[in-house]
């Protein structure tokens, strides 16, 4: 059945016919024994008498089929079968009702020079007197049943069976006038006009006919069918996939033939080889009426399912993978043959294994019972709950192989073998599984990879789709095409190509955006200085470009950032400042979008990016980068934001809240800065300060302690240590420890604030700290209870510790500091003088201190022994600490000796072992 | 060459030492190196029988009370004065006279404790 509905190409019907002429020719005769019974069955065939051979043009047909399924191992069978070609007949007819709809629409073709040669005169004998189709070289012309005929020299014909209606064959004839003089010898509106016209017709025919016989299950509604469906491949030759790749389905599936039919298992090369010639020879099948066939399944059934089956597995595993976007895709599967199942519609796995088990296992109790094979379709979607067909198929397979094995018959389980990729045996039924799927890599179909034959379709080459105008997509054309036909225009090339119907999936990548509007491509100039037409065409195509995109944001930002690299000739810097604005109106669209969400304004986007093409668009090619700098500061400003969060909470809240991100970088920053570096503070010792500038002083370190701001060492940066490189290499570098300096840190700019030296730094630092420190103090006193007092006392040895700290420290820098001095001075002018600001912030380091420990004294005495003793021992190397050294000196006697205990020693070894060589 | 010991054990009773055996060393203040005449190096109490506690300075130090394998004799050189040379004729000239024997010794061999809270120091000082 599937054979027949096949319509070959004109060569490969020429190559066929001469192959299997020599074959035909010795079957002949049987053929006359068939042709016989064809006519006793059909009685009301009014053109049987007519036919001038019909042995020759009815049988050989037959044998034909027989000669493909069987080859000449098998011409017993083949006598058999036309022996019962009653009852194949009647099969056939409940075959054929399914094909018919295909035949209908299948284009016709130009007859093979063949046919005139061989059959010429039988031919013509027929045609003249008769104007309505009786004869014809394509089972389509022909209304209602027929006969293949099939001419001595292997041309075939088919003859119509019966003509009841005898009034649709006007406008067939009429096609088939058009026909002969190709297809572009009227506008295609007109044909597409009376095809439909034609369709419709049939379909009343086909109403009419159907309702006579209960079998046809499909009444085929052509006027609404998609255009997509009703051109979807039919036949093996139809298919748009690789040939190779169809081949070897085609193999794969006639492998199952003898697990489906139970016949013996054949050399496949036989089966290919046969099956190619079937597709190749159409034959259509007689309609019988009354056909009964349940009971003769014994053995020709078998056989015509078999082709059946070869012939829409083929169709189906077209669309195996997906990946070729090809006519048959999914139209083809509601094919009663098959079931088909999509498997990212029923997502429940529950539901979906029923389904496969009903399809695999339960036989079909239908009149025509064929077998199944079972398609599942989008099986890569079927990963909702747990991968559910998957697990299905697989526990299928595990079963069978299992099964399998265990049976001590060999050629099942070579069968078994070949239940590859989507093909698995199920232990009670014996069918095959094709899966198809968009992504063969997609994780859940990984157990399902390793046990089954992948096939990949790849997307079919320009030149097998010849009018493959919408980028090789043929559903998105047919979908157009049907589409123009709905509206009545006639097509032209103009509209085709302003038509966005066909152009459903275009939506290229952002680059390809980018490098569209930055490059003016040369066609496109040729095109638009010729036409205005053309102008607007590139206008559409970019709107529909840009529109398809829909991402503007990035769109708009590629073109913000790749923009000024172009190298387009702006003395004036008109254009530049043109494309500026239109950016900033963009984004202000953009913005306001975003805020109200009225998308429909998008529509207003892509003409700016038209508009900057128009501006600037060179013919060179473009160096685009990828926009990387919104990213890049969206995370610098969240960094910066945290930073200045973090640094809001150090503040008292009676300060930080009147610090608003808002306006902290552009009105705070550089003005607090101002006032964190004063000019007035002198680089000179603290003591040597006169009284405004001791009060500035304060009022600075009182400022940094409010906003909690002081310096911090940080290993000297490169960049930093260039600026002041005049300092000695061994001293670190002092910054602010929110560095909030970064916060106006912009490319190319340069903060006017200044820049304290260093010796000010450090000498800000020890304040500040001691100003904090004297704070918290102070704020924890206020706080009665015991634990405070503790604190606080705490808090007076780490303070005392620090002083000590500094006195020690300074008073040995103070020692070495001529000679030092000295030496630098030869190195450097610039080393002296930070070195000289530094001596001066030693001594001024000393005077604060030696006035901090006046201070500190009277609050709170040093009561501990241990300040005592480490004052104690201090007393010979600083005479600033007087008040200290007679504290001590009051207790000398009370405790004039100390004990010093002895520790013990070992004289052991000792060496470090690592437990790495203790393991080796 | 013959040292004459001098013991007076049979007219008055022999008065008995004590050891104080320390790990560790009594240091003095640097500044009070010249005058350590009358100073208190620390204070020894009995806590109990054969316990000692020794506060030196802020460290208190525990010990115990042992007896010497062999006693020992505390002796006290003697220049024998020409007088007394005639009466013995004995031409040495130096006389070793015992002042005490010590059978025991207070052993402190433990980490001192320190003392630093402030009323504890308070209460020895007013010990």
């Amino acid at each position: 059945m599937d054979e027949e509905q096949l319509i070959p190409h004109a060569d490969e019907l020429e190559w066929l016919e001469t192959n299997s002429f020599l074959v035909e020719s010795e079957g002949e005769d049987d053929l006359p024994f068939i042709a016989e019974e064809i006519r006793q069955d059909d009685g009301d065939l009014p053109f049987s008498a007519a036919l001038p051979r019909p042995h020759e043009s009815q049988v050989s047909r037959k044998r034909s089929w027989s000669e493909e399924d069987e080859g000449s191992e098998n011409i017993g069978e083949i006598i058999k079968r036309e022996e019962s070609g009653n009852k194949r007949r009647a099969l056939d007819f409940l075959e054929r009702e399914q094909d018919e709809d295909w035949l209908r629409y299948s284009p016709p073709q130009k007859k093979a020079p063949a046919v005139h040669i061989a059959s010429e005169s039988d031919v013509l004998m027929v045609e003249p007197p008769v104007k309505e189709k009786i004869l014809s070289r394509f089972a389509v012309e022909i209304e209602g049943d027929c006969v293949p005929v099939t001419g001595p020299y292997g041309d075939r014909v088919y003859a119509k069976m019966k003509s009841s209606k005898t009034d649709i064959e006007g406008p067939k004839k009429q096609r088939k006038e058009h026909l002969k003089y190709g297809l572009l010898s009227e506008p295609i509106g007109i044909i597409i006009k009376k095809l439909d016209h034609e369709a419709f017709a049939k379909a009343f025919e086909e109403n009419d006919c159907l309702s006579c016989h209960q079998t046809h299950s499909e009444v085929p509604t052509f006027s609404e069918k998609l255009w997509v469906e009703k051109y979807a491949p039919c036949s093996f030759t139809e298919l748009l996939s690789d040939e190779q790749t169809n081949r070897e389905v085609l193999l794969w599936l006639k492998q199952w033939d003898s697990s489906v039919f139970g016949s013996q298992v054949r050399s496949t090369t036989d089966d290919v080889l046969s099956a190619l010639r079937r597709h190749s020879s159409p034959v259509q099948h007689k309609r019988f009426s009354g056909g009964e066939t349940f009971f003769e399944q014994g053995r020709a059934a078998p056989f015509t399912r078999q082709s059946l089956k070869s012939w829409n597995a083929d169709k189906h595993i077209e669309n195996v993978n997906g990946f070729s976007e090809s006519w048959s895709k999914k139209a083809t599967v509601d094919h009663p043959l098959e079931q088909k199942i999509n498997a990212s519609d029923d997502r429940s796995s529950l539901t979906l294994e029923s389904k496969i088990l009903d399809a695999v296992q339960i036989a079909s109790v239908t009149a025509d019972s064929k077998p199944k094979c079972l398609v599942i379709d989008e099986i890569d979607g079927a990963l909702g709950e747990g991968k559910g067909a998957v697990e299905v198929i697989l526990k299928l397979v595990v079963a069978d192989k299992k099964a399998k094995v265990e049976k001590p018959n060999s050629t099942q389980q070579s069968l078994s073998e070949f239940s590859s990729r989507r093909g698995k045996n199920s232990a009670t039924l014996l069918r095959p599984v094709i899966c198809i799927c968009n992504d063969l890599y997609a994780p859940a179909l990984r157990p399902l990879r390793q046990i089954a034959r992948v096939h990949m379709f790849v997307q079919p080459t320009i030149s097998r789709v010849v009018n493959s105008f919408a980028e090789c997509d043929i559903r998105s054309c047919l979908n157009t095409l049907q589409f123009l036909n709905k509206k009545k225009e006639t097509l032209n090339i103009l509209e085709v190509g302003s038509q966005v119907v066909g152009h459903k999936d275009i939506s290229r990548s952002c680059i390809d955006i980018w490098n569209k509007i930055f490059q003016n491509g040369k066609s496109n100039r040729a095109k638009s200085s010729t036409t205005n037409l053309n102008g607007h065409g590139d206008f559409e195509f970019m709107y529909s470009l840009l529109s398809n995109r829909g991402d503007y944001d990035l769109t708009m930002g590629g073109i913000h950032e790749n923009f000024l690299r172009l190298s387009y000739i702006d003395p004036m810097m008109i254009k530049t400042v043109t494309c500026l604005d239109m950016l900033g109106v963009s984004d202000s669209l953009h913005q306001y979008i975003m805020r109200t969400q009225q998308m429909s304004l998008n529509a207003f986007q892509p003409p700016f990016a038209i508009a900057i093409k128009r501006l600037i668009a060179l013919v060179d090619k473009p160096n685009i980068e990828w926009p990387k700098s919104i990213q890049r500061y969206r995370a610098m400003s969240l960094e910066r934001k945290d930073l200045l969060k973090n640094w809001q909470s150090k503040i008292s809240p009676i300060i930080s809240r009147h610090l608003s991100t808002e306006y902290f970088a552009e009105d705070f920053v550089s003005h607090f800065l101002h006032i964190l570096v004063p000019p007035t503070l002198r680089p000179i010792a603290l003591h040597l300060f006169s009284e405004r500038e001791k009060d500035d002083l304060a009022q600075l370190v009182d400022t940094m302690v409010s906003y909690s701001i002081t310096y911090k060492n940080s290993k000297a940066e490169p960049l930093k240590g260039a600026h002041n490189n005049g300092t000695a290499k061994d001293v670190s570098i002092l910054i602010l420890d929110p560095p909030i300096g970064d916060f106006i840190n912009f490319k190319d700019y340069q903060p006017t604030h200044l820049e304290l030296s260093l010796a000010m730094k450090q000498v800000l630092l020890h304040e500040v700290e001691k100003q904090r420190i004297l704070r918290e103090n102070s704020g924890r006193s206020l706080n009665p209870g015991n634990e405070c007092n503790k604190d606080s006392q705490d808090s007076t040895i780490t303070k005392l510790e620090v002083l000590h700290d500094i006195i020690t420290k300074s008073a040995s820098v103070k020692g070495n500091d001529k000679p030092r001095l000295a030496m630098l001075k030869l190195e450097n002018e610039d080393n002296h003088k930070n070195l000289n600001s530094k001596s001066k912030k030693i001594v001024s380091n000393t005077s604060v201190t030696a006035e901090v420990t006046g201070d500190l004294k009277k609050p709170s005495r040093p009561i501990s022994f241990f300040d005592r003793f480490r004052q104690g021992c201090n007393i010979d190397s600083k005479n600033h600490v007087s008040n200290l050294q007679k504290a001590a000196t009051a207790e000398r006697d009370s405790r004039p000796f100390l004990f010093k205990y002895n520790e013990g020693f070992t004289n052991a070894v000792k060496r470090s072992v690592k437990i790495r060589d203790l393991l080796l | 060459m013959q040292i004459r010991l001098k013991c007076t054990c049979q007219q008055e009773e022999c008065r008995e030492w004590s050891i104080i055996e320390l790990q560790g060393v009594v240091e003095s203040h640097p500044s009070l190196v010249d005058h350590l005449q009358n100073l208190e190096i620390g204070r020894l109490c009995c806590v109990s029988e054969g316990n000692y506690t020794f506060t030196v300075g802020y460290h208190e130090l525990s010990g115990t009370k042992m007896a010497l394998k062999k006693p020992l004799l505390v002796l006290k050189k003697k220049k024998v004065g020409d007088a007394f040379e005639s009466d013995s004729s004995d031409s040495s000239g130096v006389e070793l006279e015992v002042i005490g024997i010590i059978r025991h010794r207070i052993l402190f061999k433990t980490r001192p404790m320190a003392l630093i809270s402030k009323p504890l120091v308070k209460d020895k000082k007013n010990l």
